[in-house]
């Protein structure tokens, strides 16, 4: 998997922020992960900057028509504020594999400016602004080579309502040109996923399903990989417009590529009511509720396709700043 | 006769000078025609009309029919084509709420005995619009001298239809033909036809559909000239035995412009056009209406008609002069199928039916309900191409080629009869059933009955159709199993459905061959069939796709293969009611559902249930039909 012959990672203890950066077969990574903001900061690789804003759990889906018809948003409409608000409550650093404390400004004395290390955490802990809080811990480790693992851990607490959709969010700053998968064809949610084929598929644009009223779509279920496709960058030097990608790797997982964040598809009640498409936004769902579909007036989905939030959650993936080597 | 205004205020006047309904076959005049599809003696009325709409009864041009009415201040409107979408009134979508809900308070003639008698409640409305309509036409040289009948597939919701000043009727449901003699009237050339529609009368008490609501002359309008002898009606009878043989019997109904000794010659071939029957029918009596019957004929071994294999027979009906002159070809596409309830099973060809359907609205985002072959072929497609094999035609009979295209396809028919009362006892208020129409009510009776006699006198030669639906969401009561009762007195194969019952158990063993359900859960499919269950369970609308749906159909789809009286069900339903209109700010073309016309009250995107987008794309849901109905293909 990593190879041996790439260089270490370069690690850069900034004051407010913790720089990783290194080359896998002469191609440069540089990823910044922020203490103030809560989050990786900057993703650059394939020489553009993949990262928009930090990335955070997601904890909604925009309603579906069942969701609206079964109340399901009335009864768990407090995590679309989980999902919009959320807060910080540590940071955790480990150097391969070691903890330290954490090296902000006066702290990070001590370092160089040739600091390596063959892998680096970030671990995030986050605090949702409900009642009962939540927390969630997002760890990041980076390895020589570049690959991000993620890994979400989730943890129950008694007395909160179900959820739409447990993930992570990642906004881009740029519309993707398309994005290509493995795992099943169309729009597959848990109860709705028998007609789906497996395969890799390729996805132009960043389509978003013409649903009569603007909902949640786009769901990919059983997903093993997903590369997206990006030309255009915001950067006002760089206005070279080479096609480029990046990986998720993931063990079965659910994912979605939208232009849109959830609540972006919340707010429009017809198709022409949403923005111009302008972000990439990719989520990797740990878990996902079902769709439903015996009425859409108050039928609630079958309780095998229900997302508990009185239980832990945990799910991992992979994030390879190149297409596949 | 003269018309009268208030026959709209009146349940009991529903069709005054409208031709009985009859078979909805073609007719050729030779071999030639027949061979060629063109047919010489029909004319189409589609097209540019004049028109003036009025808002309200007392506005509207009164005497516009008569013959010197001057029509130079009238627009124009193309024929077929709802009002609304012309740009004359307001759409509106509602679901089960009465469309003057909020805006005008109104009970159904004669219910709430002893209290309101309700006279002129549409004929004095301060809102009830009128379309009224100018058509000037001649006759082709072909047709002329003959016996003449115009024929309108579908007009909403109440018409009155003049010829050259002189009164020629007046007809009500919408959706079956409404056809007018027009030989007393007509001439060569120069004839004035002028058709007075009405938005509502008290038709609209059982057309309440969850639908948008339209008026105007939506579908076909046809003139016809019948030869010499004619094919009136007729109902072929064919019967798969056991043993795989066919018979066949033919009930025949002809009309002769002038009495003579006709003959009439009946021939069935199959595929390959090898003959299989042929048989002469002499007249005995002379009258210028005769009816007759040829006696059952044995076939022999039959090709049979089923979704897998819809092999039809060509059935051809010719009628001879007595100079043994050929006078007119009638052909029909026939199968043979055999239907029948065994163990409180239902048996196609002896194996058990599993129905994998859809509901289907007619709808085109462009021009609503009023849709050409276009948009039935794509449809059928869409059909085929994810293993649906049944169609519920929710909630009124369709156009008349849709049934010619299932019985093509092999795709099994729900007819279903335009009725829906569900504002009258069910809606957002609540449900109370203190003044349901038809209920018991006799002056309610006729008017439902006259409607299950269309969709079975059109229809009943159509192999696809399985079941005869009474109706939707109309409760349940005397009315309805008089409905009930008539189509199980004329036809004794086809079974009966209607859901309605499950709302009033008293009528349960008058009502519906099939226990029919909607929505219900897998659950409680489960509850009714072990539980000493009484008929076979069909749900008449299941996985509701609104918006991002079809989850968990896994669990109605196992239902098949535990219960044998589980018969599967029909997926509401097949395209998203949704118009296209201009984006005010953007200018861009857009889909718009209810509400977004200012139209109020409103049910929203409540119509956006397809399997289908509104603009026929396929929804990402269907590949889940298609895995789930492939199964049992």
């Amino acid at each position: 998997m990593d190879c041996t012959n790439n260089e270490k990672l370069k690690i850069i203890y900034g004051d407010a922020t913790l720089g990783i950066g290194g080359k896998k077969e002469g191609k440069e990574f540089h990823y910044i992960f922020s203490y103030a903001a809560s989050g990786m900061e900057s993703l650059y690789a394939e020489g553009k900057e993949w990262l928009y804003s930090v990335p955070k759990p997601t904890f909604w889906r925009a309603a579906t028509d069942n969701d609206r018809g079964n109340k399901f948003c009335q009864k768990s409409g407090v995590w679309i504020a989980a999902d919009l608000f959320i807060k910080c409550i540590d940071v955790l650093v480990k150097v391969d594999g070691k903890e330290i404390p954490l090296p902000v400004m006066g702290e990070n004395n001590q370092y160089s400016e040739e600091e390596r290390a063959e892998q680096v955490e970030l671990v995030y802990t986050y605090e949702t602004v409900i009642n009962p809080p939540a927390r969630v811990q997002v760890s990041y480790r980076v390895k020589t080579g570049g690959r991000i693992f993620i890994s979400v851990h989730y943890k129950g607490r008694e007395g909160l309502p179900q959820l739409p959709v447990f993930g992570m969010r990642f906004i881009m700053p740029t519309c993707a040109d398309k994005f290509i998968y493995e795992g099943l064809s169309g729009e597959t949610y848990p109860d709705r996923k028998a007609g789906g084929v497996e395969g890799i598929y390729e996805v132009e644009g960043l389509p978003v399903t013409p649903y009569l009223r603007p909902q949640d779509c786009g769901m990919h279920m059983d997903t093993k990989w997903v590369e997206i496709y990006r030309s255009r960058q915001l950067s006002n030097c760089q206005k070279e417009e080479k096609q480029t990608c990046i990986r998720f790797e993931m063990e079965k997982l659910g994912f979605s590529c939208l232009p849109y964040t959830a609540c972006e598809l919340e707010n429009a009640d017809h198709q022409e009511e949403l923005p111009p498409k302008r972000r990439t936004v990719m989520c990797v769902y740990g878990a996902v509720r079902g769709v439903g579909g015996i009425d859409s007036w108050g039928a609630d989905v079958e309780p095998a396709y229900y997302v508990d939030a009185e239980k832990d959650m945990d799910f991992s993936f992979c994030i390879v700043p190149f297409a596949k080597a | 006769m003269q018309a009268d205004i208030k026959w709209l205020d009146d349940p009991e006047v529903f069709r005054v000078g409208v031709l009985a309904a009859h078979s909805d076959h073609l007719f050729y005049k030779n071999e030639q025609e027949l061979e060629k599809k063109e047919n010489s003696l029909i004319k189409s009325l589609n097209g540019v009309w004049k028109f003036h709409y009025s808002k309200c009864p007392s506005e509207r041009p009164a005497d516009f029919y008569k013959s010197d009415f001057d029509s130079s201040g009238f627009d124009e409107i193309k024929v077929p084509c709802h009002i609304e979408m012309a740009g004359y009134d307001q759409i509106h979508y509602v679901n089960n709420l009465y469309p003057w809900e909020g805006k005008m308070y109104r009970r159904p003639a004669h219910t709430l005995s002893g209290s309101h008698k309700w006279e002129g409640m549409f004929s004095e409305a301060a809102y009830n619009p009128v379309g009224s309509y100018i058509k000037e036409f001649d006759l082709e040289k072909e047709m002329s001298g003959k016996r003449v009948v115009i024929c309108f597939e579908g007009v909403e919701q109440a018409m009155y239809v003049w010829l050259n000043g002189a009164f020629v009727g007046y007809g009500e449901d919408s959706f079956t033909p409404s056809e007018f003699d027009l030989t007393p009237y007509v001439k060569e050339k120069g004839n004035i036809l002028a058709v007075e529609v009405y938005k509502h009368s008290t038709a609209a008490f059982l057309e309440d559909q969850d639908f948008f609501r339209f008026f105007g002359i939506f579908r076909n309008v046809t003139l016809y000239a019948k030869p010499q002898i004619h094919v009136e009606d007729f109902w072929a009878k064919p019967v798969l035995l056991e043993n795989g043989n066919g018979k066949l019997s033919l009930d025949l109904r002809l009309s002769m412009k002038k009495v003579c000794q006709a003959k009439v010659e009946v021939l069935l071939q199959d595929e390959e056009e090898k003959v299989c029957l042929n048989r002469e029918l002499v007249l005995e009596k002379r009258k210028q209406e005769i009816c007759l019957t040829m006696e059952e004929a044995e076939i022999g071994p039959v090709k049979i008609w089923d979704n897998h294999s819809p092999h039809l027979y060509h059935l051809l009906i010719k009628l001879y002069d007595e100079k043994g002159e050929l006078i007119e070809i009638v052909p029909y596409p026939i199968g043979f199928r055999r239907l029948e309830i065994k163990n409180k099973v239902i048996y196609l060809n002896g194996k058990r039916l599993i129905i994998n359907g859809v509901n289907r609205h007619e709808w085109s985002a462009e021009s609503g309900r009023c849709i050409g072959m276009n948009e039935m072929r794509q449809d059928m497609e869409h059909i085929l191409a994810n293993h649906i094999n049944a169609v519920r035609t929710c909630h009124y009979p369709n156009q008349i080629p849709w049934y010619y295209l299932c019985d093509e396809k092999g795709i099994y028919l729900m007819a279903e009869t335009n009725l829906e009362s569900h504002g009258s006892w069910q809606n957002p208020g609540g449900q109370n059933s203190s003044w349901n129409v038809p209920g018991d009510l006799p002056e309610w009776k006729e008017v439902v009955l006259d409607r299950a006699r269309n969709n079975f006198e059109t229809f009943k030669n159509h192999v696809s159709i399985l079941f005869w639906s009474l109706g939707n969401e109309s409760y349940a009561g005397e009315n309805i199993a008089a409905m009930n009762t008539f189509f199980k007195e004329k036809d004794k194969e086809r079974l009966v459905h209607y859901e309605g019952v499950f709302h009033n158990r008293i009528y349960e063993d008058r009502i519906s061959d099939v226990e029919s359900r909607m929505y219900a859960t897998p659950e409680q499919v489960k509850e009714y069939l072990i539980h000493n269950p009484k008929k076979p369970f069909i749900l008449c609308e299941y996985m509701h796709d609104m918006g991002n749906s079809l989850g968990g159909m896994a669990s109605y789809i196992a239902l098949l293969d535990q219960y044998e009286m589980y018969q599967g069900g029909f997926i509401w339903d097949f395209i998203d009611q949704a118009l296209f209109v201009q984006d005010e700010v953007t200018g861009k073309k857009v889909l718009r559902y209810g509400g977004d016309f200012d139209d109020r009250p409103s049910e929203r995107s409540f119509s956006g249930n397809g399997i289908l987008f509104a603009d026929r794309t396929e929804k990402p849901a269907m590949q889940e039909v298609r895995y789930y109905y492939g199964l049992y293909k």
